[in-house]
C-alpha cells in the first residue's frame, strides 16, 4: 500500500509540473487525489450518480453509475473499462470525456456541470493524471459527519453558511462542504443552496436541514422564531390535563408562539364523535352533552365512545387502507376474511404487539383465517418485507432493495436481510389470483432461503438492529421477528402506531408521511412522539386508551381558529388543524342528516360507508370523495384534499338530489310534521352542524321558510337542507 | 358489487374516478400552492383522442392480414388494398382504409404481458406492473398517460384536463399524481335526446330559478369563519375556490357549448352514426374544440377468445366507420394536424385460430408479441406503414418498440418530456417513461 501512496505522491508532483502554461491553477489539490475520497464526491456533489442522470439504473446514453455513488467497484470499472476506455485517458487528460463532457467540451445531455480550470475540473484532472488511483483500501474512512452549526436559531429573511466536516478513522477531520449535497424539508422556513448557505423565507417555524456526503448524512434544526416577546408567564399559566399539553407548551416558547384558546362545547363535541367514531352526533346528543354541567363530561364523553360499536369499523377502517387487498388478486372470500378479522380485532380492542405479531405470524387458510391473506396478496418475501417494515416500523426499506437508501443509512444488505425472516412461507393450494378465490394455505416451511439480490448469496434473517440470526429448522423466522418488533426496546414500533393515532386525530402526524421515521426526517416533536410510545408501551399497546389520552388533552380540544402568535404553525398543534372528513364519514354523515340510507351492492341493506368490505363496490359518491383507488396497491394513504367535482357532485348529483327529496327523507318528513319552523332550523343545525343556529342565522332561514306558502313549504324545507349539506361547515372537520 | 368476469374485458367503474391523492411532502399549504400552480395552462394547443379497444384487438383481423399463412391462421377474411401503396387491411376496415392515406399503422410495438390487467397497465402508462399481476386485475402502478396530460398541460376553460368516455381504463388513474388528475368520466350516453354530462349541470328535475335560489341561500347561510392568512393553510379556502371553479364551468358557455352535443348539425350526427359509440366520438371531438387535452374513448368487448368473425363483420366494422368518421372530420376542420388519435388495446392476438373458449366457435387468444396501432394526426407521416411482424403474424421482426417508445411518442406529440422525472408520493424519484425516446417513423 506503501507503493500505491508512494505513486500518488509522484502523480502530484507530476500533476503540479507542466502543462498549464499560463498561470498556475490555484486549485491544485495538495494530496494525492484519489477515487473514492476525491472523486466520487465530485460525481456525486455534480449529480451526476443521481437517479435522473447516470445513476438511474439504465445509466444515462451508456454511461451508468451506481446511484449517488454506493457501489465505488461498478462506478470504477464504468469509468475506466466501459466504452473503450474513452472517458479516462490518461495519456491525454483533457480528452477524457470525464472532463470534456461536463465541461461543455463535448455535446452532454445533462449540460454544462462545471469550468475548465475549476476546482472539480482540476480535481478530476490531476486524477486521471495521476492514472485513475483507487483509494487504498486501509486509507482513512469516514466516521461520521457532522454539521457545524448543529443547530441554529435565525430571524426571518437571515442567511448563514453551514459546514459539513467528515471524521475518519485516523481521528482527522475534513471540511467536505463542498462535496455535499443539502436538502432543507420546509422549504419556505428555511431554504439551502448547493453550496450549503442556509437563508430563512418569511415564515416563522422549524426545518431540518439535511446534507449529504457521500453515503453520511448529518441533520441541523433551523429554528425561525415569531419575532417579539412572549413573557414566560404566559407558557407557564396554560392549562395541562395531561404530558402531552406539558410536551407542547414546551416546544411553542422556542418558536414564540402561543396556542390558540380552546374550541367551544359544541365544535369539541362534533371533533370528538368525527374523530373517534367518524360519525356526526345526533341533536339528542349533543343537547344532552351542552346541557351537562359536570366538571368530568368530557371524560365521560370519550368513553361512551370508545365503546360504540362504530368505533371498530372507523378504525378498522384505517387499517384496511394499508393492508386490505383488491379481491382481483386475492380473491373474494379472503378479502372478506380479511376485513371481518380487523373490524374484529378493533371491536375486542386486541392490543397492538398481539394485532400485529398476529399479522406477521399468520398461519393457516385464508378462508378462515383473515391475518392470513397478506401473504396471498404478497407471495415474495421481499414485497412482504417491503411492506411490514413500512407499516410497522415506519422504515422505508423499499428504497434498499436496489440501491443504497438515498436518505438513509439502509443498504441492500439491510433489506435482504429483513426479507430473508419471510423466506420460509410456504403457500399451499389457491389458484392464482384472480382467476380464483380459491383457498390457499399459509404455514412456515423447514427449509428456504432468500437470495440477495445483487450478489446472488443466501441472506441470513437480519434485524433492522444490525443482528444476523442464524435460525434452526424449528424456529419460525417471523415469530422471531415478532418478538424483536414487540419486544420494549424496540425503537421504531410503538412510534409508529402513536404517531399514526396522533396523526388520525389531531389532522397532522408528528412525523409526516406518518410512516417514515428516519433521522432525516425528524418529529416536529420529538419527546412528544417519545412520550406517546412510552406510555403505548407501557399500557401494553392498548390502543383505546392511547386514543383517550390523546383526546382528553388540553391540545385536543383547542379552537382551529389562528391568532396572530401561531397563524403560521402547522405542525406543533398550537391549534387545531381543520380537515374534510373522509369520503365514507362524509356518505354516512349525507345519510344520517337526510335521513335516508344507501343502498351498496355486495353488502346487505342498510349498512354504513364505513362498512364496506372492499372498495370495488361502485359509489360514485366515494369514488369522487378520494376513497383509494380500487386498482391500486395497498397501503393506500388518503389526501383528503378538496376538488371541484366534489364540490360540483355534491350540488348537482341526481342521486343526491333524489335522495333529498324523497317522500320518506327527513325534509319531507319535517315539513309534513306538526314542527315549527323555528324547530325545523333548530334541527337542521344540530343534525349538520352539532350546534345551534346563530341568531342571525335563525333570522336567514325562518325568512327564507316564512316565503314559502302551504304548497311549496316541502320545497323550502329541501332547499335549506340542500344549502346546509353544501356548506363546508358541514364537512369540514372543525 | 358488480364482479368482473375474467376476460370479458369490460370496466364496471364508470364513475368519476378519483383515486388517492399523494402530493410529495403533503401539508395543506403545499396542496394549496400546487393547486393554484396545476391551474395554469401551458397553452398548448394539441390534444389526444385515445379509442381504447380493451380486451386486445387482432391484428390479423385490422391491420395485419395474412393472406399467405395457412388457413387456420389467416382466418375467413381477405385482404384489402389500401392507399398505402403494398400495404392491405383485413376486409372489414373498409373505411379505414379509403383513408389510410391519412394515418400511419405501427406493426411492431410488441411486449410480454399476456394477461388483460398487466397489458392495460403497461400500453396506457407506458410503464410495466411493478409485480406479477393476472388477467382480471385492475391495477395502477404508475400514473395512466390522460393523468399526466392532466396535471403537466392543466385544464381549459373551466373544463376538467382528461376525460373518458363512457369509463375509466383498467390503469387510467392518476395513481401518485392525486385526485384531481383522475379522469372526469362521462358515463351517461350521448346517442339518448336526453343526454346531459353529470354533475357539471343542474338537475333536470330543477328549474333553474330553484337552482339559483338554492345557491342564494346557501351563500348566506355559509357562515363559516375564513382564516384568510394563506399561511394558515385554511382548507375553506381550497373549498371555496373549488366552489368557484363549480360554478364557473357550470356557468362556462365553453364548457357548456363542448358538452351539448345537440348543437352539432344534423347530418353531421348521423355521419358518426347514431349509435352510442358514434356520438360518443363525435362528444371527444367537442371537448378536443372546448381545449381538452386527453380524453380516453373506452370501448369494450375486444377479447375474441371465441366467435371472432362474426364479431368482426359486425361490431369491427361499426367501430371503424365512426373512427373512419372521426379522422376525416377532424381532417376537414383542420384540427387533425393538432389531434392526435389512437387507436389500440393492450396486446394482438394469437395467429392460430383456437377454439378453447366456450362455445367452440373460432376465436384468438392473447398475443403480446405483435399487435397493430393506429396513429393520425398530430404531425404523424400520413399514409405509412411502420414495421412488420412475420409472414405468419407470430412477431414483430422490423423495427421492434416497445410501449416505453409508444406512451414517449404520445408525450412528446403533446408537448411533454418523457424523460421527466415525477416524485412519487414517499419522494421517490420515478421516470416518467423509462425508455423516453420517441417512435422515429412517427415524429
Amino acid at each position: 500500500m506503501k507503493e500505491s501512496v508512494l505513486l500518488g505522491v509522484i502523480a502530484w508532483s507530476c500533476a503540479l509540473a507542466p502543462a498549464h502554461a499560463g498561470a498556475p491553477s490555484p486549485a491544485i489539490p495538495r494530496k494525492p487525489v484519489t477515487f473514492e475520497f476525491d472523486v466520487q464526491p465530485i460525481l456525486t456533489r455534480f449529480g451526476c450518480n443521481s437517479g435522473p442522470c447516470h445513476g438511474k439504473s439504465r445509466g444515462q446514453n451508456g454511461f451508468a453509475l451506481s446511484l449517488l455513488g454506493f457501489d465505488a467497484d461498478f462506478d470504477y470499472s464504468s469509468l475506466i473499462h466501459e466504452s473503450r476506455g474513452r472517458r479516462v485517458l490518461p495519456a491525454a487528460p483533457e480528452h477524457s470525456m470525464l472532463l470534456s463532457k461536463p465541461a461543455g467540451q463535448m455535446p452532454h445531455g445533462g449540460g454544462k456541470r462545471f469550468e475548465v480550470g475549476s476546482p472539480p475540473y482540476e480535481m478530476l484532472r490531476a486524477w486521471i493524471r495521476a492514472g485513475a488511483p483507487r483509494t487504498p483500501a486501509d486509507a482513512p474512512r469516514i466516521v461520521r459527519v457532522i454539521t457545524e452549526p448543529a443547530g441554529r436559531r435565525l430571524a426571518a429573511k437571515q442567511g448563514f453558511q453551514l459546514r459539513v466536516i467528515a471524521e475518519y478513522s485516523d481521528g482527522s477531520r475534513r471540511d467536505v462542504t463542498e462535496g455535499s449535497a443539502f436538502q432543507s424539508n420546509d422549504t419556505t422556513v428555511a431554504a439551502v443552496a448547493g453550496e450549503g448557505i442556509v437563508r430563512s423565507g418569511g415564515l416563522p417555524g422549524e426545518a431540518a436541514i439535511m446534507a449529504r456526503y457521500m453515503n453520511n448524512i448529518a441533520v441541523c434544526t433551523v429554528t425561525i422564531p415569531l419575532p417579539g416577546d412572549v413573557p414566560d408567564e404566559a407558557y407557564r399559566k396554560l392549562p395541562r390535563q395531561n404530558d402531552i399539553d406539558e410536551l407542547v407548551w414546551k416546544k411553542l416558547p422556542l418558536l414564540g408562539i402561543l396556542p390558540s384558546p380552546p374550541a367551544n362545547e359544541a365544535t369539541f363535541h362534533r371533533r370528538a364523535y368525527l374523530k373517534a367514531i367518524g360519525r356526526l352526533p345526533t341533536p339528542a346528543e349533543t343537547q344532552a352533552f351542552l346541557a351537562d354541567r359536570s366538571p368530568d363530561k368530557r371524560a365521560r364523553l370519550i368513553d361512551r365512545l370508545l365503546e360504540r360499536p362504530e368505533y371498530a369499523d372507523f378504525w378498522a377502517n384505517k387499517w384496511a387502507d394499508l393492508i386490505r387487498p383488491n379481491p382481483y388478486r386475492v380473491g373474494i372470500k379472503a378479502v372478506w376474511n380479511l376485513d371481518a378479522w380487523l373490524r374484529d380485532s378493533f371491536r375486542k380492542n386486541k392490543p397492538y404487539d398481539q394485532f400485529a405479531r398476529e399479522l406477521v405470524a399468520a398461519q393457516g387458510s385464508t378462508w378462515r383465517h383473515g391475518a392470513t391473506v397478506i401473504f396471498r396478496d404478497r407471495p415474495d418475501a421481499v414485497e412482504i418485507g417491503a411492506s411490514v417494515s413500512q407499516l410497522f416500523l415506519g422504515v422505508r426499506l423499499e428504497c434498499a432493495k436496489c440501491h443504497h437508501h438515498p436518505f438513509e443509512v439502509w443498504s441492500q444488505d439491510d433489506f435482504f436481510g429483513f426479507a430473508a425472516f419471510f423466506a420460509r412461507v410456504g403457500h399451499k393450494g389457491g389458484l392464482s389470483p384472480p382467476i380464483s378465490g380459491g383457498e390457499e394455505i399459509i404455514f412456515t416451511m423447514n427449509a428456504g432461503q432468500l437470495q440477495h439480490g445483487r450478489t446472488g448469496a443466501a441472506v441470513a434473517p437480519k434485524t433492522l438492529a444490525g443482528k444476523s440470526l442464524t435460525l434452526g429448522p424449528d424456529d419460525d423466522p417471523r415469530e422471531v421477528l415478532a418478538d424483536w418488533m414487540t419486544d420494549k426496546a424496540n425503537p421504531y414500533f410503538a412510534k409508529v402506531m402513536a404517531n399514526r393515532v396522533w396523526s388520525e386525530l389531531m389532522g397532522q402526524g408528528l412525523v409526516e408521511p406518518v410512516d417514515d421515521i428516519r433521522a432525516t426526517n425528524p418529529p416536529s416533536n420529538g419527546p412528544l412522539l417519545d412520550a406517546l410510545a412510552d406510555d403505548f408501551r407501557r399500557q401494553g399497546y392498548d390502543i383505546k386508551k392511547l386514543v383517550r389520552k390523546i383526546m382528553l388533552s388540553h391540545v385536543f380540544a383547542l379552537s382551529s381558529r389562528p391568532t396572530e402568535r401561531n397563524v403560521s404553525d402547522l405542525k406543533n398543534f398550537s391549534r387545531y388543524y381543520r380537515q374534510r372528513m373522509r369520503a365514507e364519514v362524509l356518505l354516512d354523515a349525507v345519510n344520517d342528516v337526510l335521513g335516508t340510507e344507501e343502498s351498496f351492492a355486495a353488502m346487505p341493506a342498510g349498512s354504513r360507508a364505513a362498512q364496506m368490505w372492499t372498495h370495488r363496490a361502485s359509489s360514485i359518491f366515494l369514488d369522487t370523495f378520494g376513497r383509494p383507488d380500487p386498482n391500486q396497491d395497498p397501503p393506500c394513504e388518503r389526501k383528503t384534499e378538496s376538488t371541484t367535482p366534489q364540490v360540483l357532485h355534491l350540488m348537482n348529483s341526481p342521486a343526491l338530489n333524489r335522495k333529498l327529496s324523497q317522500d320518506t327523507a327527513r325534509p319531507a318528513q319535517l315539513a309534513a310534521s306538526k314542527k315549527t319552523s323555528d324547530n325545523i332550523v333548530e334541527e337542521l343545525y344540530l343534525l349538520a352542524y352539532g350546534r345551534l343556529p346563530s341568531s342571525d342565522e335563525r333570522a336567514t332561514a325562518l325568512e327564507h321558510l316564512s316565503r314559502a306558502t302551504l304548497v311549496n313549504r316541502r320545497r323550502a324545507v329541501e332547499d335549506l337542507f340542500w344549502a346546509i349539506l353544501n356548506t363546508p361547515e358541514f364537512y369540514i372537520v372543525d | 358489487m358488480a364482479i368482473h368476469r375474467n376476460c370479458q374485458g369490460t370496466s364496471r367503474r364508470d364513475c368519476l374516478k378519483l383515486g388517492l391523492g399523494a402530493l410529495l411532502g403533503g401539508g395543506l399549504v403545499d396542496a394549496l400552492r400546487l393547486r393554484s400552480v396545476a391551474g395554469e395552462s401551458s397553452g398548448r394547443s394539441t390534444s389526444c383522442i385515445m379509442v381504447w379497444l380493451d380486451g386486445g384487438p387482432s391484428h390479423f383481423e385490422t391491420f395485419d392480414p395474412k393472406p399467405d399463412a395457412p388457413a387456420e391462421i389467416r382466418g375467413e377474411f381477405q385482404p384489402i388494398h389500401t392507399r398505402i401503396p403494398g400495404a392491405y387491411f383485413s376486409e372489414n376496415m373498409r373505411r379505414l382504409a379509403a383513408i389510410s392515406d391519412k394515418l400511419t399503422i405501427v406493426r411492431s410495438i410488441r411486449h410480454d404481458q399476456n394477461n388483460h390487467g398487466a397489458g392495460n397497465h403497461y400500453m396506457t402508462t407506458g410503464a410495466p406492473t411493478r409485480i406479477p399481476v393476472s388477467c382480471g386485475a385492475f391495477v395502477s402502478f404508475h400514473p395512466s398517460m390522460g393523468s399526466v396530460v392532466s396535471a403537466e398541460r392543466g385544464a381549459p376553460n373551466g373544463l376538467p384536463a382528461y376525460f373518458s368516455i363512457p369509463s375509466m381504463a383498467r390503469s387510467g388513474g392518476p395513481n401518485f399524481l392525486g385526485a384531481r388528475h383522475a379522469p372526469f368520466v362521462v358515463s351517461d350516453d350521448p346517442n339518448q335526446p336526453s343526454f346531459r354530462v353529470r354533475d357539471v349541470a343542474i338537475p333536470r328535475e330543477l328549474e333553474d330559478g330553484r337552482a339559483l335560489s338554492r345557491r342564494d341561500l346557501r351563500s348566506r347561510l355559509d357562515q363559516m369563519a375564513r382564516y384568510r392568512d394563506r399561511a394558515a393553510g385554511d382548507p375553506v379556502l381550497g373549498v371555496d375556490e373549488n366552489y368557484q371553479q363549480a360554478v364557473s364551468i357550470m356557468n362556462s358557455a365553453a364548457a357548456q357549448r363542448a358538452f351539448d352535443i345537440g348543437r352539432e348539425p344534423e347530418h353531421v350526427r348521423n355521419a358518426f352514426g347514431r349509435t352510442t359509440f358514434g356520438q360518443q366520438a363525435l362528444l371527444a371531438r367537442r371537448l378536443v374544440e372546448g381545449g381538452v387535452p386527453f380524453i380516453t374513448l373506452y370501448n369494450g368487448g375486444w377479447d375474441h377468445h371465441s366467435n371472432i368473425f362474426p364479431a368482426f363483420r359486425q361490431q369491427g366494422q361499426r367501430f371503424e366507420a365512426v373512427v373512419a368518421t372521426l379522422i376525416d372530420d377532424l381532417d376537414q376542420r383542420g384540427m387533425l394536424d393538432t389531434t392526435l388519435v389512437l387507436v389500440l388495446g393492450e396486446f394482438g392476438r394469437t395467429p392460430q385460430i383456437s377454439t378453447l373458449s366456450d362455445g367452440g366457435t373460432p376465436g384468438r387468444d392473447h398475443w403480446s408479441n405483435a399487435m397493430s396501432v393506429l396513429v393520425a394526426g398530430c404531425g404523424t407521416p400520413r399514409g405509412q406503414v411502420v414495421g412488420a411482424t412475420d409472414r405468419r403474424g407470430y412477431a414483430a421482426v422490423e423495427r421492434i418498440y416497445a410501449p416505453e417508445n409508444f406512451v414517449a411518442t404520445v408525450y412528446t406529440k403533446l408537448g411533454i418530456n418523457p424523460d421527466k422525472i415525477l416524485y412519487a408520493g414517499n419522494g421517490r424519484p420515478t421516470h416518467l417513461v423509462s425508455d423516453p425516446r420517441p417512435i422515429a417513423e412517427l415524429m
